[in-house]
């Protein structure tokens, strides 16, 4: 069976290489043919592995390292990809169906273009499949097999981290094809209006899979780790944060180049860091130069070659910019104050960001190359990145409804009036009635702002408020985004600034106080389930008329030799009261547990804000047929 | 005298909170900006470990005995090193470029941006005519 896979990813590796020859040749159709076929042969390749998990063949070296017969079914096969392996074969097949839905999908009209596109793709797709079967094989057997394999990180059993990683990969290997079409721009020395048009639809297929990735990412990571928070700056969280945050600026900068044909040489330019950004997470995170949970292969050499494909693939597509971009036709005059303006100023903070998050995240690492052993946390990204950021959130309702060309800003006093009375108020009502400090009212006001403008530059679209369901998805879309980015920022805000913690430690009977709540520990018992056993409290919560039972759990894998948390939430409507069971400990001749129980406020606005993102940039994505 | 004594030998037996909410909040603040130095990447505030529970203990304590919040940072930066510290310091030339790189990549980018529209600025009539 796996034999069949390892063939046929020979197979896909042939075919990558036949859809690299024919398309740089330029001939489109035997370029589409070849990536589809190639696509198909290295899913039924993956399929092999995936069966392989599925059945618990541990005569394959992977699944004796990875997984378990105790395992339920959904995270056998999700362990597939929860490795350094089949997370690479899994990169591969997302590559070569890029590829093969370009090749069904592109209408450009323009022949040379689409299968010099398909030819870069293939490129890609021959890099990553050599990585593969080269560097970090699969498909190897294992002799003679065990009878039990090591089984997965506990920690990655999880139904959020099951689908976690193929959605982050869809995000992280769409920015492949972006990257193929603009070096494929850039070979034609046509960044135009059908360029754009194209390259916006495939940043948005890239941005939306890569946003609800993150977002499960960190509510994994939220209920998982029991650690109250939803965002820790950790060096692997900011890789994936990096290409969002190039994305999210390519984004806008599209627009530019796709209505106006302008910054064609910037849009190009970002096309191709994106996907840069995206292959250098991949790096930091398998290479092992940032050990983490993801880092399950720490292998030197492997991380050196990923390095060396990095930097090929930069040199390759910055040599081409750096040749065909001074050329380029769309470069026109713009004026500061127009939406060329705004859209570059969203691109200069953007950049400046992403820029700030590879600053804080590499810094470590160069450091203790001079032997000063030093960490970069969450102070120093609140302190940087928040405000830069901020600034671009102040400006962005006022700028968005700029023209084309050179903006009327006679009605800049009614927004500064409008932004001053929502200061006021929130200041008031923050510090006066909420109690909460100036920062976090200020941070609500900026949320409220971003709702309150999204809306605003909704109606003047729509022009009256009857017609506000006949505008373009499209136009839907970015205030859906931009109402998802002011709840988020009203939920991170309140969630940081008035998050409540503390550790209780109470002995069975026994009732502790937490968060304004009345928590009474009833029993703790041992439970088992299929593969782990646990440590199971059930604590009753009061709170005025309210009560709940939460039961946290603290989980024990004997196949990995390791525990996790298993949080309880109660979602109060304002709110999660949070528990997570810790250690036992005897005080006064008296056993008791510890819990560690947060209140978490408005933290669902968190997640909601970046569904509506996700959700924005698919409504963007949709053609509306005329 | 005795009372705080027995409340600081209380606070550094197990994670018992401050009897005052402001210090309670500020030790806490404290908690989350510096390393656990047994663990991974996590805040002394969030680790369980047992290291982690005596440089609570020892932060409460501090705060107890009235150290400012940069005593605090500065007596376990003496003790476990800068590594600790997760707001990292401003001093020395890589210091500097830490902290005041961001904002002056941010006033290079507004410049560049600015540039580029300043020198084209004679051809706003162009642009305006074709928006007409």
């Amino acid at each position: 069976m796996i034999e069949a896979g390892h063939f046929m990813a020979f197979l896909a590796l042939g075919a990558s290489l036949a859809q690299m020859v024919f398309g740089l040749k330029g001939d489109r159709r035997w370029a589409g043919m070849a990536a589809i076929a190639g696509f198909g042969v290295m899913a039924l390749s993956f399929l092999t592995l995936v069966h392989a998990f599925a059945v618990s063949d541990f005569s394959v070296l992977l699944v004796a390292q990875n997984s378990h017969t105790l395992k339920p079914m959904l995270y056998k096969v999700a362990g597939t990809w929860g490795n350094h392996e089949g997370s690479m074969a899994l990169w591969a097949l997302v590559t070569l169906g890029f590829g093969a839905a370009a090749a069904a999908l592109m209408k450009t009209g323009r022949e040379t273009f689409e299968a010099r596109a398909l030819g870069v793709q293939g490129l890609l797709a021959a890099g990553a499949m050599a990585y593969l079967l080269f560097a970090s094989s699969p498909y190897l057997r294992l002799d003679p097999a065990p009878f039990q394999g090591a089984g997965l990180n506990p920690l990655l059993q999880d139904p959020a981290l099951s689908f976690h990683p193929p959605m982050l990969y869809l995000g992280y290997v769409g920015y492949s094809f972006v990257f193929a079409l603009a070096a494929a721009g850039m070979m034609e020395g046509r960044i135009d209006r059908v360029w754009a048009k194209e390259a916006r639809r495939w940043s948005l297929a890239a941005f939306v899979p890569l946003t609800f990735g993150i977002a499960l990412g960190s509510y994994w990571a939220y209920y998982e780790l029991g650690w109250g928070g939803w965002w820790f700056w950790d060096p692997v969280e900011n890789a994936s944060l990096m290409p969002w945050l190039i994305g999210a600026a390519l984004l806008h900068s599209v627009i530019v180049t796709e209505k106006r044909e302008n910054f064609a040489a910037w849009t190009a330019l970002l096309a191709v860091v994106a996907f840069l950004f995206s292959i250098m997470g991949a790096f930091l995170v398998r290479s092992g130069v940032l050990t983490s949970v993801h880092a399950f292969a720490v292998d030197p050499k492997r991380g050196t070659i990923l390095l060396f494909g990095l930097m090929a693939y930069g040199i390759l597509a910055l040599g081409l910019f750096a040749w065909r971009g001074p050329g380029l036709k769309g470069a026109k005059p713009w004026l500061m104050v127009s939406r060329e303006g705004a859209l570059m100023a969203n691109n200069v903070v953007l950049v400046v960001a992403a820029l700030t998050v590879l600053l804080g995240t590499l810094f470590p690492l160069m450091a203790e190359a001079t032997g000063r052993t030093m960490s970069v946390g969450e102070p120093y990204f609140r302190l940087t990145f928040v405000p830069i950021l901020a600034l671009l959130l102040v400006l962005l309702p006022v700028a968005q409804n700029w023209a084309w060309g050179k903006a009327d800003v006679k009605q800049w006093t009614r927004w500064a009036i409008a932004g001053g009375v929502l200061v006021a108020v929130f200041a008031v009502l923050g510090v006066g009635v909420w109690k909460i400090s100036l920062g976090a009212a200020l941070g609500i006001a900026l949320g409220v702002w971003l709702i309150g403008g999204a809306l605003w530059e909704l109606k003047r679209r729509a022009v009256t408020l009857k017609r506000v369901f006949s505008v373009s998805p499209r136009v839907w879309g970015m205030t859906l985004a931009h109402i998802g980015i002011g709840l988020f920022i009203i939920g991170a805000v309140v969630e940081t600034t008035a998050r409540y913690e503390t550790t209780v430690a109470l002995a069975e009977g026994a009732s502790g106080k937490a968060a304004g709540w009345t928590l009474t520990l009833d029993d703790v018992g041992s439970i088992e389930g299929p593969n782990w056993y646990a440590d199971k409290a059930v604590l009753t919560a009061v709170k005025g008329g309210t009560k709940t039972v939460l039961e946290p759990m603290k989980r024990y894998y004997p196949a990995a030799r390791m525990p996790t948390t298993e949080t309880a939430i109660f979602k109060t409507g304002t709110g999660d009261l949070y528990a997570a069971l810790g250690e036992q400990r005897v005080v006064d001749g008296q056993t008791r547990w510890v819990f560690r129980v947060y209140f978490n406020p408005l933290i669902d606005l968190v997640y909601a804000g970046v569904l509506l993102i996700g959700l924005g940039g698919f409504l963007s994505l949709v053609k509306v047929k005329r | 005298m005795k009372a705080l004594m027995l409340s600081l030998v209380i606070a550094m037996m197990a994670d018992v909170p401050l009897q005052d909410p402001a210090e309670e909040a500020r030790a806490q603040a404290l908690m989350r900006e510096l390393r656990c130095v047994a663990c991974e990447n996590e805040p002394v505030s969030q680790s369980s470990a047992p290291i982690a529970e005596d440089m609570r203990a020892r932060v409460r304590e501090m705060i107890m005995e009235g150290s400012s919040d940069q005593d605090v940072r500065d007596w376990f930066e003496s003790r476990y090193g800068e590594f600790v510290l997760f707001r990292p310091k401003g001093r020395g030339f890589g210091g500097t470029i830490l902290w005041a790189g961001p904002f002056l990549l941010l006033v290079a980018g507004a410049a560049i941006g600015f540039l580029t529209t300043r020198r084209k600025r004679t051809d706003a009539a162009a642009i305006e005519s074709e928006d007409a």
